[in-house]
């Protein structure tokens, strides 16, 4: 990643000893946001966050009311939602990228944060990806052989073309498991439909 | 290594990296689909898995197909992902599903996350069944156009080539070149690691390879 800035986190809880466990855990390698309630944690959510930890199970507004509203926001953060039981398979239809189960362990926190960031950023460089694509096919279309051996800027296009074919190859390990092939295909279809 | 050559006679296939995609290009009526169906048949003859993922014709009618390409053949490992049953329930996993035969439906060509995990529940019964090799189909791409957009196509090509990249598999992709703009063509070739053109020429069916060899080979009949 060239950005340098820590990853934001947004921490949605309630009780406020969970809350300042999970801020312990996690404040080392990002920034974190805590709100105790769904009011706040909508009113502390921007352009900057990367994920949210929602719980579930709270007072005022659910966690289900304020995902369906982050949702309804043209935000790209990702959604842990935190549950106090096993959920069922209906809420995979819901909208959030990941559950995590009470009690969570430490390890566990920093890896769903880790999973969800990296899913982040890969339908960022398949964003970028694609729009220089279209600029090659766009220059490739128009132009002949021979205007574009003499074109600087297409020789560079190709080469960051390149670059963006490596790093998608190297992120998420280049879509190894079905996890990881699903939410990316449901990121990509989420858009028009 | 995958070894294309019985099918198209051409050095240039005769060593297929494990995870190439390729792309199968040319105007309607010269083939694509049987090429494509060839190239997966070819594979089930020497053991491999197959997979297909079919927007125009129905799974019972691709399985009928299939059986009579392979006749002969023991132990076909074969899965239809069918993105045109509307409404339909899956079929996989009923007894009169026969054995080396899993089916999924998905509602339409344009429910990609469907598609997706059609895709991943058949290629988890081919791994399970034992196919560490295994062919891929998609007939159309030409058709999921017309129920999304290339942005979104495009993506979802470049995902499902990392994931059959991840599984050692090898794809084919139709496309109808005489239904899309230059423009779409153009950008939907670059998810691809290869490309097939083919033609009707004055001695019949001719195809070419690019992108897999250094230079393109010449058209040769099929």
């Amino acid at each position: 990643m060239t950005d340098s800035r820590a990853p934001v986190v947004l921490i949605v809880e309630d009780e406020p000893d969970v809350a300042e466990t999970y801020n312990l855990w996690l404040e080392a390698d990002y920034e974190v946001r805590i709100a105790e309630n769904g009011d706040e944690g909508l009113a502390k959510l921007d352009e900057d966050v990367n994920v949210v930890l929602l719980d579930r199970m709270m007072p005022g507004l659910s966690g289900d009311e304020v995902l369906e509203r982050i949702r309804g926001r043209d935000l790209s953060c990702r959604v842990a939602m935190v549950t106090a039981v096993e959920p069922d398979f209906d809420i995979l239809e819901m909208g959030f990228d990941a559950y995590l189960s009470k009690p969570i362990r430490s390890e566990q926190l920093h890896e769903t944060v880790e999973k969800l960031l990296e899913r982040s950023n890969y339908d960022d460089l398949l964003q970028e990806y694609y729009a220089l694509v279209e600029k090659q096919a766009t220059l490739e279309t128009a132009k002949s052989g021979a205007e574009l051996a003499d074109s600087n800027e297409y020789e560079q296009l190709q080469g960051r073309i390149t670059e963006l074919q490596d790093d998608l190859a190297q992120t998420m390990g280049g879509i190894e498991d079905d996890s990881d092939f699903i939410t990316a295909i449901q990121q990509i279809g989420g858009d028009d439909t | 290594m995958y070894d294309l050559s019985n099918v198209l006679e051409t050095e240039a296939v005769s060593e297929i990296r494990p995870g190439t995609s390729v792309l199968i290009a040319g105007p309607a009526m010269t083939g694509k689909e049987n090429l494509a169906m060839e190239i997966l048949a070819d594979g089930s003859r020497q053991g491999e898995g197959a997979l297909v993922v079919t927007t125009g014709s129905d799974a019972d009618t691709v399985v009928e197909d299939y059986q009579e390409r392979v006749s002969g053949s023991n132990n076909i490992q074969f899965g239809v992902v069918d993105c045109r049953a509307e409404g339909s329930s899956g079929r996989g996993g009923n007894s009169d599903t026969p054995p080396g035969l899993y089916i999924h439906h998905v509602s339409s060509p344009g429910d990609l996350t469907g598609i997706g995990i059609g895709i991943t529940k058949c290629l988890e019964s081919l791994h399970g069944s034992g196919a560490t090799e295994g062919r891929l189909a998609l007939i159309s791409l030409s058709t999921m156009l017309t129920y999304t957009d290339r942005e979104t196509v495009f993506k979802f090509c470049h995902v499902l080539s990392s994931r059959l990249d991840a599984a050692g598999y090898i794809g084919v992709f139709t496309i109808d070149t005489g239904a899309h703009e230059e423009q779409t063509l153009q950008v939907l070739k670059q998810a691809f690691d290869g490309l097939i053109e083919v033609r009707e020429g004055d001695a019949g069916r001719e195809a070419r390879v690019l992108g897999i060899t250094d230079s393109p080979t010449d058209w040769a009949s099929i």
